[in-house]
């Protein structure tokens, strides 16, 4: 009896693995069944096809990664789709902040970080082979909640006027944030918006930042710090702001404190701002062009000729002097270990998946429609070619 | 399967070990003080911690960290760091969290335990209880979207117009309230809202352990219900009831999330309630995780330091506090 019942609980054991190994095809809604199939007949002419002769059994090789927030939708997106590419990988990716991320890959804890924010010389120095990869960029934009005064009620056969988007300059921006300029009918803002004049309130404006350190910070701030000298409080992830602004956590909190306050400026990701229909300030660049925050336009300011890579692939795009190119604009990486990976296995599928990702049109086109700019070709070409400098126990990792 | 003990020899090895141990008492005494060390042990090594990985923020700004000053400075990008603001901020919120609660939260506990139809006293009860086993994060999404702009930014404008005006008691109603109503008057609130539960449900079980004996006593000495209660009752329940305020005023220092989403995230704001300010907490959980240097990082942990000195400091008071009342009237004090 006692054997009996220990080889069907062997033959249910058995099959409970049996099930849980081809979970995520078999569990698939039928929605992410025909995202696989987009993924992996764009992917078979690719490089990204399991090279092995013999594949890894399902889920075998486990990577963890760690860091920034702003990247994590894209990232899980990608990890996600990446699975239906090659089954034997599984790739988890922690948003836990990019200082955190950074601690992390020089601990030898993760097998890659993701950061918004450079590394140090001293982090260089502790990690002893990082190597930063630029993934994607992001744009932050100024989002603005405006009283204006009313506008009349449009005579009999004529339309109602439609009030135009607000423009600031660079200068005007800074003089915001430092509580130069205080009130919305400031002659600096009037004289920048002709259409706003008859209805910019005489109410003073209320900033708002990211309270809580982020990369999104760090973006605006070094945007801030290189349009104008008056800006003295510097850019990183988080800053002593001057002024009586509020803090608001996250993108979210930043939105709801614009939303809630009248007359109030704030600054969140563009992501976030399009998709929550907020009212987005256009910008005055470095060239004299009136900017409207899009995918061209920030990917103009990425293809800057000015904006060159060091040999690390960093590189700051604040401020662009080009015609159509978003100030505020930042890459986002991935920093590996270049030298020093153990298992080179792992690596090897580390690599194909970062590999994927820049090369896969459906990869790159997930990261359009969440609101990411992809790398230009040029920038593209620097990254895979630095992968391929990455070396296992002496040989190169990609072949 | 052993043997049960009886069945064996006085003789057998198995009978010695288990008559050394006392019939396992040995064993279960010793677990006890395993886990009840390991409390102390544990209190020691975070505060040790702590200690230890803020040596970088101490030796850089000694005690000018604690001082109180008009201009402060908290700037990761040049490194300097003063506590004062969000020392403040906790100070500030939790004392008037406090203030608001004692009164509401005594009286709940006294309609509870005192006036309430035995009916309603289960649901009311509960529903008491339930306000406290609400997350935090629900209490702040709530206050920032209906809350702030539905009651403390009218309170504000109300409060800051008429208190405001008041000389020294106004320095700390000075308007205007930012029109979201986001500030140290809505975590206060908050905190209020938060914390009264926790104040009702101990003082109540603190009315219902005084022995009918007091009341009947009070009413037979012609004593009214308010004359009971007031005179009788609450003297009787002094030291349970501080030990309910201590248990608020805990849960009032340490918040976080809600504190974080209500009160502004601003080093900026002045002495008044109306401003918007920081916390202890706050700034830890903002910052933390993305500290721009190692200084910043060691100034954060210190701010940590010294909440777990003042939570400590408070514990310490409210012992003495409740040991004080203990000793004035030792037969009033068993509640």
């Amino acid at each position: 009896m006692r054997k009996n019942l220990s080889v069907s609980m062997f033959v249910l054991f058995v099959a409970v693995l049996a099930l849980s190994a081809c979970g995520p095809a078999a569990t698939a809604t039928p929605q992410t069944v025909v995202q696989t199939q987009v993924v992996v007949v764009t992917a078979t002419p690719g490089p990204a096809a399991p090279a092995t002769a013999t594949p890894l059994p399902v889920g075998s090789v486990q990577i963890t990664g760690s860091g920034a927030t702003f990247p994590l939708p894209l990232y899980t997106q990608w990890t996600y789709a990446y699975q239906f590419v090659d089954p034997s990988v599984v790739i988890n990716y922690t948003g836990v902040g990019s200082g955190a991320g950074k601690t992390a890959i020089i601990a030898g804890t993760v097998d890659f970080a993701g950061s918004d924010s450079l590394l140090s010389d001293q982090n260089y120095t502790d990690g002893k082979d990082l190597q930063m990869y630029p993934m994607v960029a992001g744009a932050v934009v100024p989002v603005y909640n405006i009283a204006f005064k009313p506008v009349p009620t449009p005579e009999a056969g004529k339309t109602a006027i439609v009030l135009p988007k607000l423009i600031l300059d660079r200068q005007t921006l800074v003089d915001i944030y430092n509580g130069v300029v205080t009130k919305w009918n400031d002659a600096k803002i009037v004289a920048l918006n002709p259409g706003l004049v008859d209805y910019l309130p005489d109410a003073a404006i209320t900033t708002v930042h990211r309270s809580d350190g982020s990369g999104t910070t760090e973006i605006f701030t070094k945007s801030l710090t290189s349009f104008s000298a008056d800006w003295k409080a510097g850019g990183a992830s988080s800053v002593e702001w001057p002024g009586k602004g509020l803090g608001g956590k996250g993108n979210a909190g930043v939105a709801a404190q614009v939303i809630a306050n009248p007359n109030s400026i704030g600054y969140v990701e563009l992501a976030y701002a399009l998709s929550n229909g907020m009212s987005i300030s256009q910008l005055v660049n470095k060239a004299g062009d009136t900017i409207t925050a899009n995918g061209a336009s920030v990917q103009a300011a990425m293809a800057d000729p000015a904006f060159t890579f060091t040999d690390k692939l960093t590189a700051t795009i604040v401020d662009s002097g080009v015609k159509g190119a978003w100030p505020i604009t930042g890459y986002t990486y991935i920093i590996l270990h270049t030298t020093s990976m153990t298992d080179c296995v792992k690596a090897q599928k580390l690599l194909e998946f970062l590999k994927w990702a820049q090369t896969d049109p459906a990869a790159q086109n997930g990261a359009t429609t969440l609101g990411y700019s992809v790398l230009p070709d040029a920038v593209r070409a620097n990254v895979l070619a630095k992968l391929g400098e990455v070396t296992c126990s002496g040989q190169p990792v990609l072949k | 399967m052993l043997k049960s003990p009886q069945s064996l020899p006085e003789t057998h090895w198995l009978a010695r070990i288990r008559r050394a141990l006392h019939h396992g008492d040995r064993p279960w005494q010793g677990l006890l003080i395993l886990v009840s060390v390991l409390v102390i042990v544990l209190m020691l090594a975070i505060g040790g911690l702590l200690w230890v990985d803020s040596s970088g923020s101490r030796s850089a700004f000694g005690w000018s960290f604690l001082m109180p000053t008009a201009t402060p400075h908290w700037d990761p990008v040049n490194d300097v760091f003063q506590a004062w603001p969000f020392l403040y901020g906790t100070l500030e919120t939790s004392f008037f969290a406090i203030l608001f609660a004692l009164p509401v939260g005594i009286g709940i506990a006294i309609f509870l335990a005192e006036l309430c139809p035995a009916w309603l006293r289960t649901p009311l009860t509960w529903m008491v209880e339930l306000l406290a086993a609400i997350p935090s994060v629900v209490y702040g999404l709530w206050g920032i979207f209906v809350f702030l702009p539905q009651v403390v930014a009218p309170l504000g404008i109300f409060l800051g117009n008429t208190l405001g005006q008041v000389p020294i008691v106004g320095a700390l109603f000075t308007g205007p309230i930012p029109a979201s109503g986001t500030s140290r008057l809505a975590a206060s609130l908050i905190l209020t809202i938060m914390i009264v539960p926790t104040i009702a449900a101990v003082a109540r079980d603190v009315f219902l352990a005084i022995p009918l004996a007091q009341r009947e006593a009070a009413k037979a000495l012609g004593a009214t219900e308010w004359e009971t209660i007031w005179q009788v009752l609450i003297p009787y329940g002094k030291s349970g009831i501080l030990g309910a305020v201590i248990l608020g005023l805990g849960r009032a220092l340490g918040e976080t999330m809600a504190v974080t989403m209500v009160i502004g995230n601003s080093i900026q704001g002045g002495a008044s309630l109306l401003d918007a300010g920081y916390s202890m907490a706050s700034i830890i959980a903002n910052e933390f995780a993305e500290a721009v240097s190692q200084l910043h990082t060691d100034a954060l942990i210190e701010i940590g330091l010294i909440l777990f000195f003042i939570t400590l400091l408070l514990n310490i008071l409210a012992r003495f506090l409740v040991w004080q009342v203990a000793r004035q009237a030792p037969q009033e004090a068993r509640a």
